[in-house]
């Protein structure tokens, strides 16, 4: 087992030109536990995940990742030096939506890849590490196809063996299921769930309500910028007391209904 | 009348003729790759002059008839002391000219590529240096292949009219062929087979090409 | 450099400028056109029409202008084509331009939503009537970038009609530069001047291109 990673996200602001698209944000997302984000479209969510490694720059306020800044030298001042930042981002794996792996890779190199590069390990034993990697997300017979050989869940399956075969600290997902065809989004969300129950500290975006529901142990509702909430999932859920999350709950229940 | 046997005839001194049209169209696309990927680094910079060096550098090769600066070429050179065969000005031209579109088949090869490829790698915690040479060259590369062998087959066409300057290709011997026998029905017919059978070639390379570099 | 020649010598560029575009303009709209009727005969013409029509743009395609105008210009009289150099020049446009237009409407017919045809066959139209009230509307308006694109391409093929003697303005700038031995700067000035030409034309040519789609957003 690997240490697990905190989160300490302190006032951060993140302006696209006049848009102002994260509003004084405060969350802590501790080691080793779930944290669900979720809220409308546009709400911020993305943005805010993405702020976490740095992906995207917030203008003001702190990450801290183990009480570490990231991104910057110190608050609001000087930007982090490029090897520092690649050092910290290395540790933390992220997952997309659209899955981003390489095309001209096959799922074994695509996995070797950041381990030859990023860990400086020797191709052998990071192909051996990544063919480790993807037996364990069920992947052992596909290791020498090419993504545009695999379905899109075991495509999803391959970027999540390719983050975690970095050993990171703490595991980002953007929307990892919205790309999906409904019948694919369960073995994804199985190969998380078996992540989270290893004891990883999980940062997840998601529309995945039932996921949120039995897999997070807190869940933070964003729209329009602000964090609105902030709770275990089972208050957040059943019992919202913000009318906006509660509304953002019933036209979820009343499109999900068959 | 048309006649079969001056036709054929033509044949033989048109392929000897057929090296330069090869010479000048494969040394200008090699030469013009590597002042293409020059071009290209300076149209992706950062810095807007350099960008603009680029950009100037591509809208005037692309907006003046290949013909005019051929001419131009030839003439410059003994202008500021460069003494040199017409080929290698002819060479020269075709290089400079296929640059500017060369770096631009790259720039939107680049450009193509879906953001999150490159934020993949970023994410990974990836140098650089890495994420290009690992990750955007071999797709952008890759990307290019068919637009190249295209612009390949434009040069091999844009290459006979380095016969005005005096380059004995395809073009000038068949004018040559004609000038002999008072038969330039059959010698340019023959040219035109040339021409076509040449870029069938390429043509068939570039569908090759694209079939093993598709993942 | 002396530039009284160009005072000198300046009604003949001129003259040399308009036939350009003359040539230009004519070579674009019978491209243009020739390429259109190509075009809808392979969508609409059996199998041998669709081969036949294919060779021919491969053929055009495969060979250099200056080849082709060779063969028109010197070849066309050995087979009772005699041509003077203008008229040989804009036949030898019209047919190098013909399929790039082609395959340029070609591409759009393919582009327009086969569900707008159904739905004239559903309302009872004729094909005629679809090809002239649907396929042709739709087709030409999502076409026009890349004909303006070509029709830009076709303005720097003008200058190879100079070789045939056509008196366009790349012939009459090689007329003042072997009468005053100014062959460096004549060239230089013309490409500088076909420079800019091409940057106005492609400013107008997207001007254009705006206008239209424009118009097209706010009639759906």
């Amino acid at each position: 087992m690997v240490e697990a990673s905190s989160v300490e996200i302190r006032k951060v602001n993140k302006y696209y030109g006049q848009f102002h698209a994260l509003k004084d944000i405060d969350l802590t997302i501790p080691p080793g536990k779930v944290t669900c984000l979720i809220g409308p479209s546009g709400s911020g969510k993305s943005s805010l995940l993405r702020c976490i490694n740095f992906l995207e720059e917030y203008d003001s306020g702190e990450v801290l990742i183990d009480g570490q800044l990231i991104g910057y030298e110190t608050p609001g001042g000087r930007r982090m030096a490029p090897r520092r930042l690649r050092q910290m981002r290395s540790t933390i794996g992220m997952v997309f939506q659209q899955f981003n792996l390489w095309p001209h890779m096959t799922a074994q190199e695509n996995v070797a890849e950041g381990l030859i590069r990023v860990r400086g390990m020797r191709k052998p034993q990071a192909m051996e590490r990544a063919a480790e990697a993807l037996t364990r997300v069920g992947l052992a017979d596909r290791m020498g196809n090419h993504p545009s050989r695999l379905s899109g869940g075991q495509q999803q399956r391959v970027a999540i063996a390719r983050a975690v075969a970095m050993d990171p600290r703490l595991m980002l997902f953007d929307e990892p299921t919205s790309a999906l065809d409904p019948e694919l989004v369960g073995e994804v969300l199985n190969v998380m769930k078996a992540l989270a129950a290893g004891g990883m500290t999980m940062v997840v975006v998601t529309h995945e309500m039932g996921f949120a529901a039995h897999v997070a142990d807190q869940v933070a509702f964003l729209e329009a910028g602000e964090l609105v909430g902030v709770d275990v999932p089972s208050r957040i859920l059943r019992e919202p007391e913000d009318p906006r999350i509660q509304s953002f709950l019933r036209t979820y229940r009343e499109r999900n209904v068959i | 009348m048309f006649s079969l046997s001056s036709f054929l005839d033509a044949f033989w001194p048109l392929t000897m003729a057929a090296r330069y049209t090869l010479l000048v169209s494969g040394l200008g696309i090699a030469l013009g790759l590597v002042i293409g990927a020059f071009v290209c680094v300076l149209a992706l910079s950062k810095s807007r002059v350099w960008r603009t060096v680029a950009a100037v550098w591509v809208s005037y090769l692309r907006g003046v008839p290949m013909l005019v600066q051929l001419l131009v070429v030839f003439f410059l050179l003994p202008v500021i002391g460069i003494d040199v065969p017409a080929i290698v000005g002819a060479v020269v031209t075709t290089a400079i000219v296929a640059s500017a579109y060369i770096s631009e088949i790259w720039r939107g090869a680049i450009m193509a590529l879906p953001k999150g490829q490159t934020e993949a790698a970023i994410a990974i915690g990836m140098r650089p240096r890495d994420s290009w040479t690992r990750i955007i060259l071999p797709q952008a590369v890759a990307l290019s292949i068919p637009q190249l062998i295209n612009e390949l087959i434009l040069l091999v066409k844009a290459s006979s009219l380095v016969s005005v300057v005096g380059v004995m290709e395809i073009t000038r011997a068949s004018q040559a062929q004609a000038g002999v026998t008072f038969r330039p029905l059959e010698a340019y017919l023959a040219a035109a087979c040339l021409y076509l059978a040449i870029n069938l070639c390429l043509a068939a390379l570039g569908r090759w090409l694209e079939h093993r570099m598709a993942v | 450099m002396d530039l009284s020649i160009f005072t000198e010598y300046g009604p003949r560029l001129l003259a040399g400028f308009r036939l350009t575009i003359i040539c230009w303009l004519l070579g674009t709209v019978f491209g243009a056109a020739l390429g259109l009727l190509i075009a809808v005969a392979q969508r609409y013409g059996g199998r041998s029409v669709r081969w036949a029509l294919q060779t021919y743009i491969e053929l055009i395609r495969g060979t250099p202008f200056l080849v082709q105008l060779f063969l028109l210009y010197y070849g066309g009289p050995m087979i009772g084509l005699r041509l003077d150099p203008l008229p040989a020049g804009l036949l030898g446009l019209t047919i190098y331009g013909s399929p790039y237009f082609a395959e340029i409407f070609r591409s759009a017919f393919r582009a327009v939503p086969p569900g707008l045809i159904e739905a004239g066959r559903a309302i009872g139209m004729t094909e005629l009537a679809i090809v002239r009230r649907i396929l042709l509307p739709v087709g030409l308006v999502s076409a026009l970038p890349a004909l303006i694109n070509f029709s830009i391409i076709l303005t720097k093929e003008t200058v190879i009609l100079s070789i045939i003697t056509v008196p366009e303005i790349m012939y009459q700038t090689q007329y003042m530069a072997t009468m005053t031995f100014t062959f460096l700067e004549g060239y230089f000035t013309l490409a500088l001047f076909f420079w800019a030409f091409v940057e106005v034309i492609s400013r107008l040519g997207r001007r254009l291109e705006r206008r239209i789609t424009r118009h097209l957003i706010e009639r759906t």
